[in-house]
Parts: C-alpha cells; sequence; structure tokens
C-alpha cells in the first residue's frame, strides 16, 4: 500500500518534470482563459446585464470560473496529453516494466490532474480576490479544495475518453457533445434555477454542477457549511465511481 | 528462471502464442528467434504481466506474473521495443525518474546513473535532451535504464533493430559483457546472426509455435549441416542439372538466389573447376538456412 503510493507520487513528480519543461505553453490556457471570459462577459456582457441574483454580472461569473478552470485543466490532461503518452510515446510501456502497475498509474495520472487543478483554481481565485470578487479573501485555501474534488472526478471523464476513442480526432466528439454543454449547462455563466428540469436533471449526474455550487457558497460567504456537506458529498461520490470506472477501462487498454 | 508449460496466448480466434514449453535456466543467455507476428513480444510481454496468458502455466524467479508480477519486475530489467523515453527532459532526468520508478534510493540514483552512462558511452551525454540524441544513443539509453535496478534477468526485445552495424556491434559487446557477469538474458531477435553471436541456447518461434531448439551449433548440425554455396538466379539451368547428378546437395531458391547446401567445403569449390560454375559466395551455414528450412516459405507471410 504504501510502497503503490509512492509509485503514484513518482508518477505525479514525473508529469510535473515534463510540465515545467514547457511551463508557458501549458498554463497559457490556463491563465488567459478565464481572464478572457471576465474581461469579455463580466465587463462586455455585464453592463447591460447588472443584477443578478442580487449581484454584478462579475460577481456572479466569478466563482462558475474557478471551476472550469479545474474542469478544463483536467480533462484536457487526461484526454489528449494521456492518449498521447499512451500511443505515441508509449510511456506506460516502459512505465510497466517496472514496479509499477496499471493502479499506479491510473492513480498516479488522477493524483496529478487533481493536484494541477486545486492549484489552478486557487491562482484563478487569488486573482478574483484582487478584483474584488469575494466576499471573504480568507476563503481562498479552500477553493483548493473545491479545485481537487472537481479536476478528480473530470479526470476521470478524460481517461474513461481515452478509453473509449479510436484515434485522438474523436476527443472533439467528447468536447462538443460532453464537455461543451456541461461547461454552458452548469450554472457558470447564468444562475442553475432558469435551467429548464431536463438539462437540470443531466446536468447534476456530472460533477461540474456541483463544483459551481460550492465555489459559489464559498465565493459569496453564503451556506458554506452545507453546501460543502450536501455538493462536496456528491463530489467524493461521483469521483469514486468514475476513477474506478476509469482504472477498469484504462487497465484492458494497457493489459491484454 | 523462466518456465513455460504449454502456453497459450489468443486474442479472439488467433494464437499469437499457441502453446510454448520452454525453460530459461539461471545464467544463461536464452534467444527467441523467429519472423515478425512469430510471437516472441507476446511471450515477453507476459513474463512481466503486461500480457496475460489464456491457458497454461508460466513462472518468473517462481512467481505466478498474473499475481506477482510486481515481485518479479523488482528482480528484472527490460530493453523495450520502443524507447519510450521522454522527448523533452534530458538523459539526466529521464533516469532519474526511472531510479525513482525502480525504488533505487535517492543516494545511489546519482552515482548508479553515472557508472552506467560511463559504461554505455553516454557520460558526455548526460545533460542532454533526448530529442538531440542519435538512434543509437537512445538505445543505449535504453540499456542504461534496463540495468539501473541491477537486474538479475534481463530482457532485450529486438534491442539492435534498425541500428547500423557499429551500434550493433558495441552492444553485442555489452551483453556479452553483462551475460559473463552471470545476468540471466533473454534476447528476441529477427537477425539470425545476432542469435548466433550472442545466446547459448534458443528456440525458433513460428506462428506461436517453436519449430526448433537447441544451441546455435547444435541447431544447424542438426537441420543444415556444412556449407552453402550462394549462385547467381541466371544459372538456374546450371546449378539444376548439377543437383540432380550429384549426392549430398541440397538445393534452394528465393528471390535473391540460388542457394546450395553441402556437407564438405571441398564439393562446393570444385564446383567450378569441375563444371565451371561461378559461386558468389560460399560460407558456413548458419541459423538462417535453418530459419528458412524449417519455416520455408512461410516466413514472414503474414508479417
Amino acid at each position: 500500500m504504501l510502497e503503490s503510493l509512492k509509485l503514484c507520487m513518482h508518477i505525479t513528480l514525473r508529469n510535473w518534470m515534463v510540465y515545467k519543461k514547457d511551463f508557458i505553453a501549458n498554463i497559457s490556457p490556463t491563465i488567459a482563459d478565464p481572464a478572457l471570459i471576465l474581461v469579455s462577459l463580466g465587463l462586455g456582457l455585464g453592463t447591460y446585464v447588472t443584477n443578478v441574483e442580487g449581484m454584478s454580472y462579475m460577481q456572479f461569473l466569478a466563482p462558475g470560473l474557478t471551476v472550469a478552470t479545474a474542469l478544463f485543466t483536467s480533462f484536457f490532461e487526461s484526454s489528449y496529453g494521456f492518449f498521447v503518452r499512451m500511443t505515441f510515446e508509449n510511456v506506460f510501456k516502459a512505465m510497466l516494466t517496472t514496479p509499477i502497475g496499471v493502479k499506479e498509474v491510473v492513480l498516479g495520472e488522477l493524483i496529478w490532474v487533481a493536484l494541477k487543478g486545486a492549484v489552478m483554481a486557487v491562482g484563478v481565485a487569488i486573482v478574483l480576490a484582487l478584483c474584488g470578487m469575494m466576499t471573504n479573501p480568507w476563503m481562498i485555501p479552500m477553493l483548493s479544495f473545491v479545485g481537487f474534488l472537481v479536476a478528480l472526478p473530470c479526470g476521470a471523464m478524460g481517461l474513461l475518453s481515452t478509453s473509449f476513442v479510436n484515434n485522438m480526432n474523436q476527443f472533439q466528439t467528447v468536447y462538443s457533445f460532453l464537455i461543451a454543454p456541461l461547461y454552458f449547462l452548469s450554472g457558470i455563466f447564468f444562475p442553475i434555477d432558469q435551467m429548464s428540469t431536463p438539462v437540470r436533471a443531466v446536468a447534476e449526474i456530472f460533477p461540474l454542477i456541483h463544483g459551481v455550487r460550492l465555489a459559489q457558497a464559498l465565493f459569496w460567504d453564503r451556506d458554506i457549511f452545507s453546501t460543502l456537506l450536501c455538493s462536496g458529498g456528491i463530489l467524493v461520490l461521483q469521483s469514486a465511481i468514475l476513477c474506478a470506472w476509469a482504472f477498469v477501462r484504462i487497465r484492458k487498454k494497457l493489459i491484454t | 528462471m523462466i518456465l513455460a508449460k504449454s502456453l497459450v496466448k489468443s486474442f479472439g480466434t488467433f494464437s499469437a502464442v499457441d502453446g510454448i514449453d520452454l525453460q530459461v535456466q539461471k545464467g544463461e543467455c536464452f534467444g527467441l528467434l523467429g519472423p515478425n507476428g512469430a510471437g516472441k513480444s507476446t511471450f515477453i510481454s507476459m513474463t512481466y504481466g503486461t500480457v496475460q496468458r489464456s491457458r497454461g502455466e508460466l513462472s518468473v524467479f517462481g512467481y505466478d506474473p498474473k499475481t506477482d508480477s510486481r515481485e518479479i519486475k523488482k528482480r528484472m530489467g527490460v530493453v523495450t521495443q520502443e524507447n519510450a523515453l521522454d522527448e523533452s527532459l534530458s538523459v539526466f532526468e529521464n533516469m532519474m525518474i526511472y531510479g525513482a520508478f525502480i525504488g533505487l534510493p535517492k543516494s545511489e540514483r546519482k552515482s548508479r546513473i553515472d557508472e552506467l552512462l560511463e559504461y554505455m558511452n553516454l557520460a558526455h551525454k548526460k545533460e542532454a535532451l533526448i530529442q538531440t540524441l542519435s538512434g543509437g544513443m537512445k538505445r543505449r539509453l535504453v540499456f542504461v535504464r534496463a540495468l539501473l535496478g541491477k537486474p538479475e534477468l534481463l530482457i532485450l526485445d529486438e534491442p539492435t533493430t534498425g541500428l547500423d552495424p557499429a551500434v550493433r556491434h558495441l552492444l553485442w559487446g555489452k551483453v556479452k559483457e553483462l551475460h559473463q557477469a552471470g545476468t540471466t538474458i533473454v534476447l528476441t531477435t529477427h537477425y539470425m546472426h545476432e542469435a548466433e553471436v550472442l545466446c547459448d541456447r534458443l528456440v525458433i518461434l513460428n506462428r506461436g509455435k517453436i519449430v526448433a531448439d537447441g544451441s546455435p551449433q547444435q541447431m544447424i548440425q542438426q537441420h543444415t549441416p556444412g556449407f552453402v554455396g550462394i549462385f547467381k538466379p541466371e544459372d538456374k539451368t546450371h546449378v539444376e542439372k548439377i543437383v540432380a547428378n550429384e549426392k549430398n546437395l541440397n538445393f534452394h531458391e528465393d528471390t535473391s538466389g540460388l542457394y546450395l547446401r553441402a556437407p564438405d567445403l571441398n564439393q562446393l569449390a570444385t564446383l567450378h573447376s569441375n563444371h565451371g560454375l561461378q559461386p558468389l559466395q560460399i560460407r558456413p551455414s548458419n541459423l538462417e538456412d535453418v530459419f528458412l528450412k524449417l519455416t520455408g516459405q512461410e516466413l514472414s507471410v503474414d508479417a
């Protein structure tokens, strides 16, 4: 068990070493995307939409952006990134000749994307807090928890996509019909209650909406404890299911 | 060290490994020889658990790779068919990562890497990025990676495919040294000459089955003893006439030329003076002849 965890951490460290080699390129979308949305939607659209749930549109938008960051950073890493490592770079063919097994490969990847999600969410939250978007800036460290809990199941969804596609091009289908709809329909851009019931019911199955609720509670300093319990609990459950499923699927890919 | 009994691996209706019995002894250099698709890599992957057997028995160091692959992999080093190095990292960084994977204590990692880079003549490339290395250097680095944990069993999965003769000879030298130092080696290759140079004992695989086994010399003695003369395709009628009249001559033809094998060198050497037939080359019979004889036209048809 301890040995296994140690190996997972070594995989995480390996990914970090590769990531930091091309740091600027790797971190660009994580920084640029939320900034762009905040400026274009928050400042631009925000002049027309002046009151959403009793706050400015920018204030409404802010918490969701931290969650979106965790979604994208984890999903792309464990879909395109993992696929390239598996298929073109043959990283796991070599790794699996060492004491590392598939369990460590999957867990190591998921720990990596979850930690990355946590760091990114905090990074975005700091910037937003500096812009005055956070009621209580002492809540910033808690955003690491949200980033982790969103990135973990979304990373598992990325691994699952990897296990289903036959080539890299097919990730586009997953993105267009799953990830993009989740992004737009999980309460980041407009209040969840305004979505039609069927859409909302589908959104509830996926992790993003619960992450958004959690982030909103922390940003707006509202019902933090009960949201942590409820949305946090759902995220833990979803993580467990998605990670276990991802492990089973990836195992079939790596061991024949 | 490795024991396989009636080992089978099927993918659907196709059997990549189709009932193999073999035993690899401690300290020997054992070869698996065969064309592409013969089942060599499938067998190798089964020994450390990334391919799981369908039927039969397999044990490595007394462990079952299906359940105890980690115990096996701790004592084993693998030169994988693909280099699988991290291209954006340096030589040293790549090896540090693998040093961690195999559980080499941090204090030993650096010195062990330096020692092996020296051994594989790569010390001057320690800080170079993988993407700047030549194919031969990358291959040598994969050897370093496989040797980091001082393995008792070293698996070489087509170690010299695609390399130039100079690098190939260098690697052969290293493999011989490791073998002499007591490392057990399992080598897969489709180069007959490589197997002949390195292996104490080998099996020839074709379509998932063992078609011959023994030492290279035993195999040659048993299946194709003697010498082989190679002739130009234009001399076919001439050669056929001689084969019809002389005893002990084996005739074989393929797209590259005509092959006559005789147990006695003299018989081939005198073909020129007696019949005016000029051979392109006369050489001792080798594993390639054994291979062609045993697998015949089947060679690489499916590959």
